[in-house]
């Protein structure tokens, strides 16, 4: 890096504080010694897992129970009735609609993955730049940044719509094989988020200059300092970027609300609100929870998975971070 | 160093393809399937059976593509869709929803529409087009009237030796009695209610009962703080604090199974309240040997009343096939239209063994005709409930149209709600409802 | 590296040494790596941030025509009691919310740290409830907390509390809202928390107790500091958002059957929400959530100005 740079010059510390939640030696279990405090610690956490889990655990048996059972307040569902999850794409009651579940599914995964993995790279390079560089600016602009997150998102949602419908992105028909309505549900992802630009600049952060030091000396540039050295010693915190928005992207409803015309290319929240508005109670409705709730289940157990497999690679990139420098 | 130009170089190639990519949409045919042939609703999703069989006649009779996303109406949408020159062609959403976007120049006056098509206004229901009507023109066609009348748990009035005649709403006092008789609070908990005055969502009925219209029939000038609908209000939190106070109230009838088979008649957990008429229908399939009376809501002079509410049609300012929305609206609402629905409705009921109670339609020719055609037996209890819906329909009132709807309600509802929890008195409650809507709707008048 | 004395160069040349940063390498490089950002902001973000603006001094409704009304939505803003309430509910609840947060969150990741490898499925469990869908919450949260019957009080009663009546009673509206959306979610922050945690450095400890520190000096002159970094991030991250809570609130609330919920549970966000969306009023929401966005800023920079003392810098130094 430059040894006299100017910019070193400019000003006070910054007001921004730079330490990571991460070193990245030294990370390791800290079981407790004493098996009879490692029992007492997991009995508070099995305690903590009943009221946890409690709702979730409600809301399957629900959905196993016939509609006329569904609030009967029994954990064990009193007639086992399955068949609410074929209800769920065939109809039920008076009902002609047959949801397009399975399309659902498969629309809110590849828009969560293509979501979650352009953030993960987009926000890794940004935040690489706040966190390793000295630039006139960069306090202004990283304020820029956490500024996005202050503004309600409800007032930006009809001048952002209307963005995207100059761009053609409001009507049908599909944009390099995938369908226009879906590019504003993540294609703004392509340029970072601000929340993941913020967690990855702490972790960057603590990254000890002294790699970097000896990688320049080695004539590294930038780019591979940033991919080969960084990204790596960073992967839980990409990990977790990664998870989390998968997990936003899979529960998010306002906007596909505004941008998606179609059936067939609903998410699943949508399509959630969807069933919601046909089997709710409303004039004439049947209130038929048991259907709702069997969809509230299949909704929810694709992330349950990501997030299972998801978080064991990252106890695993944690623990293979032995080695020093 | 090379570092930095290759990253550089990686970015810009990123940036350049990037742009490539959007100049290419602005390029690429823009393919607009606004032909005069389709019809786009918003509002209306595939549905039950009712739905759909009037949806198949009105398919055909405008002749062209119709496109029907599914979901129930919603404001975003709505107003993204306008904001961007994509209206939809036609809407159905909630009728005291039409006067405000009436008055924001959202919908277009259906007056050509009406002539052109020869809709037969005098069909629907009164209220129902009141609802519908802003400054004089027409704005939506309606469809469904959805009644109150008292649902009346026999079993809970014998167990308490009450008669039907203490439930008679033009009596006050003789209610309130009646009420405490038949109400248990035991151990601090409400165990069984005795008369649901269910505000705050029908205040507007108990101000009516008590002789006055909370808001004008212009939809200009509220009324809320007057007097009569004060004591109203009084009135309706004074049954609830009779019956253990709006919190242990509240939690009781949230405990209810409303839909299931040990609802709340079911399991005689509450003696008496007003109720929209659709459920009768979903008591009759979930618990149908329930032994229960409809009556009538009284106002103070002994007349009945009822308050109504239901869905419309209305046609977007911007529509792009107006013709098309308005062959649509007036063969989803005609006589024919509905009585082919109904009847068959009460085939399909019929073969799965459900009860079939009737349809409230809005369109007064429809709803006799139904009755008279299509309605078989179910037992005396029913029967009677089905029969009193019919003859409450005629003394319905309606909320007037207004350029402020959403914050015309949101006053009064808030009100009631501050009294109910003991924040206020209804005196202070409404006179601040009062200012707040007034000052709304002045707003929203232009 | 070479640092500023006190001989500070003269104004020209600080001036002239800022803008020659731009032409520095390095400089390019940053902003290389920034480019995605900047154009993201520049087309997407700053476009709409500065037509909300534009439009809070209007009275834009979308379907009806725009007018230029200067200050007169900020003007009416600050004598709206609605502004009263709804702020004066979000403060409270962020106020509670917050702290509740991060102290549960620690506390779970704490416990984890302890059992091992376990960990890993209580993870998943404790993560559980921020992926469970709005519908669901909804309906759940009148039937657990429901005063007379829910089984919170229920559970409550075992020992011996008499609980009050969550949904109604315009005191415990926000208890029970923090209780639900700030306890019940702490899922994502016990997963950063316990990554934080597992990155303290034995030695540290060990060193601790040599001198005789006892567990709870050790968690305070050790622990806290190390993670104080992702304390940090977690407090900043739940304000920004307990003061925009929006969705739980208005799933439990603001539902089809009561659409103007209640007093005591209207927040400033759902404020906002109905202005634009249920009353048609833009660019009143646009200048309410101006406004909003100014306190925000505020709290942060506080927040910001404070933990310079409490936040302690490792690794690499700014």
């Amino acid at each position: 890096m430059s040894q006299a740079s100017p910019v070193q010059a400019q000003g006070p510390a910054q007001p921004i504080p730079p330490a990571p939640p991460v070193a990245p030696q030294e990370r390791r279990w800290r079981p407790s010694a004493r098996p009879l405090t490692r029992a007492l610690y997991f009995a508070f956490l099995a305690f903590c897992t009943v009221l946890f889990v409690y709702p979730f655990v409600w809301a399957v048996s629900a959905s196993l129970k016939p509609r006329e059972e569904v609030f009967d307040n029994r954990l064990i569902p009193k007639h086992f009735h399955p068949s609410n999850y074929l209800d769920v794409f065939r109809g039920v009651s008076d009902t002609i609609y047959k949801a397009q579940f399975g399309t659902w599914l498969w629309n809110s995964l590849w828009i969560a993955v293509l979501a979650a993995a352009t953030v993960t790279i987009s926000s890794a390079l940004v935040a690489f730049g706040f966190a390793y560089f000295r630039f006139p600016l960069r306090n202004f602009l990283f304020a820029c940044v956490l500024g996005t997150m202050m503004l309600p998102g409800v007032v930006t949602l009809v001048p952002t719509y209307l963005i995207w419908n100059k761009l053609h992105f409001t009507g049908p028909g599909t944009f390099l094989f995938l369908s226009r309505n879906q590019y504003p549900l993540w294609a703004p992802n392509l340029f970072g988020s601000a929340f993941y630009i913020f967690l990855l600049r702490q972790f960057f952060l603590g990254i000890p200059r002294d790699l970097f030091e000896a990688s320049r000396m080695d004539g590294d540039n930038y780019w591979t300092m940033f991919w080969r050295i960084a990204a790596p010693l960073a992967k839980p915190a990409m990990i977790v970027t990664f998870v989390f928005e998968f997990k936003a992207s899979w529960t998010e409803l306002q906007k596909t609300l505004i941008y998606l015309r179609d059936d067939g290319a609903f998410t699943v929240p949508r399509g959630l609100k969807t069933l919601l508005d046909l089997y709710g109670p409303s004039a004439g409705g049947h209130g038929d929870y048991q259907v709702i709730l069997a969809a509230t289940v299949l909704a929810t157990l694709p992330m349950i998975i990501v997030f299972f497999l998801g978080q064991r690679f990252f106890v695993e990139g944690i623990a293979t971070q032995g080695r020093k420098g | 160093m090379q570092g930095w130009r290759k990253s550089l170089a990686a970015v810009s190639a990123l940036v350049a393809l990037g742009v490539l990519a959007f100049a290419a949409t602005l390029a690429s045919a823009h393919t607009t399937a606004k032909s005069a042939g389709t019809l786009n609703i918003m509002g209306f999703g595939t549905g039950d059976d009712v739905a759909e069989t009037r949806a198949a006649i009105a398919t055909k009779a405008v002749g062209a593509t119709v496109n029907r996303p599914s979901g129930s109406f919603d404001d975003q949408q709505f107003l993204a869709a306008v904001a961007s020159g994509n209206a939809p062609d036609v809407v159905y959403l909630d009728r005291q929803k039409v006067g405000t976007y009436a008055a924001k120049g959202a919908f277009q006056p259906l007056t050509n529409c009406i002539k052109s098509q020869k809709i037969n206004l005098k069909q629907y229901r009164i209220p129902a087009l009141n609802e519908v009507t802003y400054k004089g023109k027409v704005y939506g066609i309606p469809e469904f009237y959805d009644v109150r009348t008292i649902l009346v748990d026999n079993n809970v009035l014998d167990q308490a030796g009450v008669k039907l005649s203490g439930l008679d709403t033009s009596n006050w006092p003789r209610l309130l009695t009646t009420a405490k008789k038949l109400a248990k609070v035991q151990n601090g908990k409400v165990t069984r209610i005795g008369f649901d005055p269910k505000i705050p969502e029908f205040f507007p009925l108990w101000a009516k009962a008590n002789g006055v219209d909370i808001l004008s029939k212009d939809g200009l000038q509220p009324h809320l703080n007057d007097p009569r609908a004060i004591a109203a209000l009084q009135y309706a939190v004074s049954l609830v604090n009779a019956q253990g106070g709006w919190d242990k109230f509240k939690a009781f009838r949230d405990t209810w199974d409303f839909f299931g088979s040990n609802n709340e008649i079911a399991a005689d957990q509450v003696g008496a309240f007003p109720m929209e008429q659709w459920y009768y229908n979903v008591l009759a399939g979930s618990s149908p040997k329930v032994k229960i009376t409809a009556l009538q809501f009284r106002n103070k002079k002994r007349q009945p009343i009822n308050y109504e509410t239901g869905s419309a049609w209305a046609i977007p300012k911007g529509s792009k096939n107006p013709t098309a929305a308005c062959t649509w609206m007036k063969a989803m609402t005609s006589t024919s239209t509905w009585l082919a629905t109904a009847k068959n409705r009460a085939q399909i009921r019929k073969s799965k063994n459900q009860p079939y109670t009737g349809l409230s339609t809005g369109n007064a020719v429809a709803d006799q005709a139904i009755y008279k055609q299509t309605y078989t037996s179910i037992n005396p209890f029913f029967d009677q409930a089905v029969k009193k819906v019919l003859d409450v329909q005629r003394f319905s009132f309606n909320i007037p149209a207004s350029p402020a709807s959403a914050e015309f309600q949101k006053a009064w509802m808030d009100a009631a709600n501050r009294v109910l929890a003991g924040q206020q008195t209804a005196k202070a409650a409404l006179n601040q409802a009062q200012k707040e809507a007034t000052r709304a709707i002045n707003a929203a008048r232009k | 590296m070479a640092t500023v004395t006190a001989t500070a160069p003269g104004p020209h040349l600080r001036v002239r040494r800022w803008f020659a940063g731009f032409t520095s390498r390095e400089t390019w490089a940053a902003f290389a790596f920034l480019s995605p950002w900047m154009f993201g902001f520049v087309v997407f973000t700053a476009g709409p941030m500065i037509a909300s603006f534009i439009l809070s001094f209007t009275d834009y409704s979308i379907i009806q025509t725009t007018h230029n009304v200067g200050t007169a939505n900020y003007r009416t803003l600050y004598h709206d009691p609605d502004v009263r309430t709804s702020l004066r509910n979000t403060f409270i609840f962020t106020v509670l919310a917050v702290p509740a947060h991060v102290i549960v969150a620690l506390g779970l990741a704490a416990a984890l740290a302890r059992v091992g490898r376990a960990a890993s499925a209580f993870r998943t469990i404790f993560y559980l409830p921020t992926m469970t869908p709005a519908v669901a919450i909804g309906i759940l949260y009148l039937l657990i907390f429901n005063g007379s019957y829910g089984i919170l009080n229920r559970g409550l009663a075992l020992v011996g509390i008499s609980g009050p009546f969550w949904t109604t009673s315009p005191h415990w509206v926000k208890p029970g809202l923090v209780l639900m959306i700030s306890v019940w979610a702490v899922g994502a922050s016990v997963v950063i928390f316990l990554a934080a945690l597992m990155g303290v450095p034995q030695h540290l400890y060990e060193a601790a107790e040599m001198d005789g520190a006892s567990r709870w000096l050790r968690f305070r002159d050790v622990t806290l500091p190390m993670i104080s970094p992702a304390i940090f991030f977690v407090v900043i991250i739940n304000t920004i958002a307990g003061l925009q809570t929006f969705d739980q609130v208005y799933t439990a609330f603001f539902n089809a059957s009561t659409p103007n919920g209640t007093d005591s549970s209207l927040m400033y966000a759902i404020y906002i929400f109905q202005q634009a969306f249920r009353f048609f009023k833009l660019g009143y929401a646009s200048a309410l959530s101006w406004v909003l966005f100014a306190i925000i800023a505020v709290i942060t920079a506080i927040q910001i100005v404070v933990s310079r003392r409490y936040v302690y810098y490792e690794g690499q130094s700014k």
